[in-house]
């Protein structure tokens, strides 16, 4: 390489390079290394040196077979992510689809009320469904349950388990991941040739026919992106659950899932276990790193990336 | 214009519709919290009688007395202040990096320019809560024995680590603006004599102030909305920070934090109205979920 474009490259490259160092690579290395010491409630003093090998790996292993509240967190994520990501994928094709079929004007004013879960601030967002799913009668969708009649007395939605808590938690984070899959597969639909719908079209097709014979056919790639990319994010963010947890407008057990838990394991309330929450991360971040992998050898992504055309 | 002319008008009535029926719950919640903040007691119960209209709430805010009874204040332009600075700073660093990295991905053939990318899109998938635990470890070890510059210290911190966050996804997006400049006006600045740094600075990023925008935009929202890393790192308390703890609080009087939520609900309604366009296209890059 010439000398020149060293330099130019390092003055590129040098500020990304020294945070994902720092911020990645680092703290990647020290998780793994907590995983394997004692640490506990952040005494760094005392802790950092007394290395324990793979005892917290066997506790959690241990845990996932005798403990109670832990085999409800691995539960409850299981379930979350797993409903979740339908709600999140197919609401996503629907959002789009239905906007697809109608007036720019209102289509615009939806698609951007869809993005307002991403875009509000977590904690805004979460005390609106504090309130909405609140346990007494302040509770909106109780205060409207009861005036329709269809209950008698509130339900504390968050606190009946396991249904009530994984459906306030699936609602909540749902709404949330809509809104990726909409803009996803809106783009990709807009890029769709007209032609093709415009003889559908002539021929007498329905919005239902045009949806199924060409549209779903031709987003099929994007289809799966939204997927596995929505799939690794689930599985590994926590912040709009936690204060729902926090709040305890949701049962802590069956509204904690694995990510949340390591949080809560290394900064919550009470005695905090690094080294016990270290090792789930590790679990996650391997669970993480492979899907991250599968996806690009499964959606090709190297083939997007074409060399620079003018470059000398 | 997506789909043609010729398309059945029936349906489409019904198709807005349904779409309202489907955001109902999502008007109502953020309707409902906004309403509560002009009123005496909370409006969530949908019953008329509870509404009173005023406007104490948001006086009493901005005087910083959160609760009715009891000499509990706060400060809450300075803990606006401390929000403001930790997104400003998290939109200064994320524009940055991604501004210099972008264009060498787009624009300079080297090697291992591939592997980057990939590396990129993995680290965009990698869980966020797998590193706090060792971004904490980090902050910990380098923390500061002065404690003066405690403060100075967690605020950089915070910026830092946040903004990490954002980057590969912001670097992804940027490249994908520098590839819509056409290669002519960077040939045309190097045949000049120019070096890439100069090209970069004097033709490339005037040309790319709408993706300069966009970036900044998200990652500015990115670090206002945070909680997670502002209540790990930082020793100030934000406006999320302070939402969090005064659900709990005995004392607090709930309209008023409705007040405090749509208070911080503010940019995102000001982006949401001024920049819809950028908001629609370049969000499927925003933060996971």
């Amino acid at each position: 390489m010439a000398r020149g474009k060293l330099r130019d490259l390092s003055f590129f490259l040098s500020p990304m390079v020294l945070m994902v160092f720092l911020f990645y690579l680092v703290p990647l290395i020290m998780t793994v290394y907590i995983s394997m010491t004692r640490m506990r409630n952040w005494n760094v003093d005392r802790y950092l040196t007394e290395f324990v090998g793979f005892y917290n790996y066997e506790r959690l292993f241990y845990m996932f077979q005798h403990d109670p509240t832990f085999k409800a967190v691995i539960l409850t994520t299981l379930v979350f992510v797993g409903i979740t990501l339908m709600i999140n994928v197919f609401g996503g094709l629907a959002l789009a689809l239905a906007t697809f079929f109608i007036n720019e004007r209102p289509a615009s004013s939806y698609r951007l009320l869809w993005l307002l879960p991403r875009m509000s601030p977590i904690a805004v967002y979460s005390l609106v469904w504090y309130y909405f799913f609140h346990g007494s009668e302040i509770g909106t969708l109780n205060s409207i349950l009861m005036s329709l009649g269809a209950i008698s007395e509130p339900i504390p939605w968050g606190q009946v388990t396991p249904w009530g808590a994984w459906s306030v938690i699936i609602f909540v984070n749902g709404l949330v991941g809509v809104s990726f899959g909409m803009i996803v597969f809106t783009s990709a639909l807009n890029q769709i040739p007209r032609e093709l719908v415009i003889a559908a079209r002539v021929d007498g097709a329905s919005s239902w026919q045009i949806s199924r014979r060409i549209l779903i056919p031709m987003i099929k790639w994007h289809l799966l992106y939204v997927l596995t990319w929505q799939f690794l994010s689930l599985l590994t963010t926590y912040p709009h659950l936690f204060l729902l947890v926090q709040w305890d407008l949701v049962n802590r057990d069956y509204g904690t899932t694995l990510a949340l838990y390591v949080f809560n394991t290394a900064f919550g309330r009470g005695e905090q276990d690094q080294g016990l929450a270290a090792a789930a991360a590790v679990i996650l971040s391997i669970i993480g790193i492979l899907g991250g992998f599968v996806t690009l050898k499964v959606l090709k992504f190297e083939r997007m990336m074409k060399r620079p055309r003018g470059d000398f | 214009m997506r789909d043609v002319e010729t398309r059945p008008k029936r349906y489409e009535r019904l198709i807005v519709l349904a779409l309202l029926l489907a955001s109902l719950p999502l008007i109502l919640g953020f309707f409902l919290l906004v309403l509560s903040s002009f009123s005496t007691e909370m409006v969530t119960n949908l019953d008329p009688g509870s509404f009173h209209p005023t406007l104490e709430n948001w006086i009493n805010l901005f005087q910083g007395k959160i609760a009715t009874t009891g000499g509990i204040r706060v400060n809450i332009w300075r803990i606006t202040l401390n929000t403001l600075v930790v997104a400003l700073g998290v939109a200064g660093v994320v524009t940055g990096v991604s501004a210099l990295a972008g264009y060498s991905l787009s624009r300079i053939d080297f090697r291992g320019r591939k592997t980057m990318m990939v590396l990129l899109l993995v680290l965009h998938a990698f869980p966020g809560v797998a590193l706090i635990v060792g971004v904490y470890l980090l902050y910990r070890l380098t923390f500061p024995q002065n404690y003066e510059v405690v403060g100075l210290y967690s605020f950089a911190y915070v910026i830092l680590a946040r903004a990490a966050l954002e980057i590969p996804m912001s670097i992804w997006l940027m490249k994908g603006f520098f590839d819509t400049i056409p290669w002519e006006f960077e040939w045309s600045g190097i045949i000049d004599g120019a070096s890439r740094i100069t090209v970069w600075r004097k033709i490339m990023l005037p040309l790319i102030k709408p993706g300069i925008l966009a970036v900044a935009l998200f990652a500015f929202l990115a670090g206002w909305q945070d909680i997670i890393y502002v209540r790990t790192f930082l020793v100030y308390p934000t406006l999320a920070t302070f939402i969090e703890a005064n659900i709990e609080a005995e004392y607090s009087h709930m309209p008023l934090i409705a007040a405090a939520g749509t208070f911080y609900l503010l940019p995102t309604i000001i982006f949401f109205i001024t920049a819809q366009q950028l908001l629609l296209q370049g969000y499927s890059g925003g933060i996971k979920g």
